[in-house]
């Protein structure tokens, strides 16, 4: 006997469609219902349920406003520096036609590099005393004493040290997805608009940039979902110090958690993190994507 | 920008002429056919992309050089870049450490387990929604995509507890099923972009022939993705591979990856640094590689999974 294609078609998808729903929606629905209780850090202790306190709570408390704002300053640094860094490259690799090709697959090493990793190196490498980066500064005579700069002892500056290693890491992305987009750019028209006299600025912002639209929009979104997760390099780096100077969203909730013992606030804050981070990227979406018109 | 900078793969070396002449295709110009305001432009950007190669290969090759180096020598002031003295010591007391190779064995079984789960719910699930086109599979396929975004922090907790209670708590199949959470939304993503370039008179040919669609599905489309499965494999390995935050909330003592040992590193037995950057040296080589040697392959599935997804 002979299902229909459309039931057919809902079968194949349903083992997957199962393990979403209990291992990514039950969790998530746990994630919510728990915010609405005082929850005992130990396991089996008391559930009191408390309504919006937990809300109140977080939205009130200083430590919650401020890794919002450090985690929204931190995705913006991140994904604007890896995007200008991986539009040069890509232009960069574009120019250099297809000679370039090994040293584009070189280029995207540190995206099989654990994030782990990733941060533990250029901890290394920032480090007060023995960090190479403030002792070659000093060797060149730009800095007068290789401590000067404290990149992760300095809590003004420390948000954007812990950023680097996730530039450095995903930099490679951005440059990737740019270069697909710029080989789909129609010679032709590179041409007509040089023949009309115009010069390289021109070329990058009114033709270049304006055709790359959708892959800048998606390849901006991805990133910045994945920014705004930070967690793995700030951790190793500082744990969010120097003062919770770099604790965003991620860790603030994994500390809450787990070192404050207060499931019920963490889920709290859980969710209005996730409920933030789907409304921007919807809005970010809708704004620079403009599904259909480019499509 | 030099004009240079603007050549597409796939379009006419850019013209060097004046721009008030006309007609300048020079389609199949070689090279030496150029002329020196060319060539050198080219030589600056070639210049220009050894300087970045370089500082961007730098943290890692220091990285290297670093776990070369004597214990002591590794936290020198003023640090050199080269060791002074080349030894493994710092291979040896790293792997010596009770639970370094354990943590390595449990890596590997947990990143493999992942992978296999992913590609068995993804491969049949992303074949649905692109052959058959229903609205269901519209709407999961949007629903998958929406999983990426939901922070990891926010359902590792609930998911623990959720193993502890299954009585899986600490092991290679609980870390394994988080894991899958994070490469599944991205393996259906790629394998339906694999699926969408497939003919669909492949498996009407077949299906005429007497197969069935399952019997087609399986012999007759899965054969032609292979590549594909193969680029989906290695991204849901390396997700698994390199992730931090879930191993580090659902392991233990006995199911600890990688990641979590070397992150245990700077507390447990104070800061070593040397056995740190040699563990991270041994972790990451083998991965770097296997992308070298499959660059190809792992180029073409990122570009799909980032154009489409």
């Amino acid at each position: 006997m002979r299902i229909s294609d459309r039931r057919f078609a809902l079968y194949l998808m349903t083992p997957a469609a199962l393990f979403l729903a209990v291992f990514v929606a039950y969790p998530l629905f746990r994630l919510v219902a728990d915010s609405f209780f005082k929850i005992s850090p130990i396991a089996g202790g008391p559930r009191d349920f408390v309504g919006f306190q937990n809300y109140v709570t977080a939205f009130t408390s200083e430590a919650f406003t401020s890794a919002g704002w450090r985690t929204l300053g931190y995705t913006v640094v991140v994904v604007a520096l890896e995007f200008t860094l991986g539009l040069g490259m890509a232009l960069l690799f574009t120019a250099l036609g297809k000679k370039s090709q090994i040293w584009r697959t070189v280029f995207l090493y540190p995206l099989m590099i654990a994030p782990i990793v990733a941060g533990l190196l250029w901890k290394f490498l920032m480090i007060d005393n023995f960090g190479l980066i403030g002792t070659l500064l000093h060797q060149a005579g730009i800095l007068s004493d290789p401590n000067q700069i404290g990149w992760l002892s300095d809590p003004n500056i420390v948000l954007f040290s812990v950023a680097i290693p996730d530039i450095w890491l995903t930099t490679s992305f951005m440059c990737l997805v740019l270069f697909a987009g710029l080989q789909n750019i129609p010679g032709d028209l590179l041409e007509a608009a040089r023949l009309d006299g115009a010069r390289a600025p021109a070329l990058l912002f009114r033709i270049i940039l304006p055709l790359l639209r959708p892959v800048i929009a998606v390849a901006l979104v991805v990133r910045g979902i994945d920014a705004a997760r930070a967690f793995d390099t700030i951790l190793i780096q500082t744990n969010g110090g120097p003062q919770s100077a770099s604790e965003t969203m991620s860790l603030l909730i994994y500390r809450t958690m787990i070192r404050f013992g207060d499931p019920g606030l963490a889920s709290a804050m859980g969710t209005i993190y996730l409920i933030a981070m789907l409304a921007i990227a919807f809005v970010a979406v809708a704004t620079i994507w403009r599904p259909g018109k480019d499509n | 920008m030099s004009t240079a900078s603007i050549t597409t793969k796939a379009g006419p070396p850019p013209s060097s002429a004046s721009p008030s002449q006309p007609v300048l295709r020079r389609r199949g110009v070689n090279r030496e056919g150029l002329e020196a305001g060319r060539r050198s432009t080219r030589t600056i950007l070639w210049i220009l992309l050894a300087v970045a190669m370089v500082l961007y290969g730098f943290p890692f090759l220091y990285l290297l050089f670093t776990s070369f180096k004597t214990p002591i020598d590794t936290i020198a002031v003023p640090p050199t870049i080269l060791p002074r003295e080349w030894t493994l010591e710092n291979y040896t007391s790293a792997l010596g450490r009770s639970g370094v190779v354990a943590s390595f064995i449990n890596s590997i079984q947990t990143a493999v387990i992942s992978t296999l789960l992913s590609l068995v719910l993804a491969v049949p699930a992303a074949y649905g929604i692109t052959r058959y086109k229903t609205p269901s599979g519209r709407v999961f396929i949007m629903a998958a995509l929406v999983t990426r975004m939901v922070p990891p922090v926010a359902i590792g907790i609930p998911l623990a507890s959720m193993m502890s209670s299954a009585g899986l708590a600490d092991t290679p199949i609980a870390l394994s099923i988080a894991h899958t959470t994070i490469s599944l939304p991205l393996s259906i993503w790629l394998m339906s972009s694999f699926f969408e370039s497939v003919p669909r008179d492949l498996e009407e040919a077949a299906t005429v022939d007497g197969c069935s669609r399952l019997g087609a599905l399986w012999r007759v489309v899965i054969p032609v993705v292979s590549g594909g499965i193969a680029v989906t494999a290695i991204f849901a390995f390396l997700a698994s591979w390199n992730e931090f935050l879930f191993a580090l909330l659902m392991t233990a003592i006995r199911s600890q990856t990688t990641p979590v040992v070397i992150a245990n590193f700077q507390t447990q037995f104070g800061l070593d640094w040397g056995s740190m950057t040699a563990l991270a040296a041994v972790y990451s080589i083998p991965v770097i590689l296997l992308t070298l040697l499959l660059q190809r392959k792992i180029v073409a599935g990122m570009t799909l999974g980032a154009v489409k997804g």
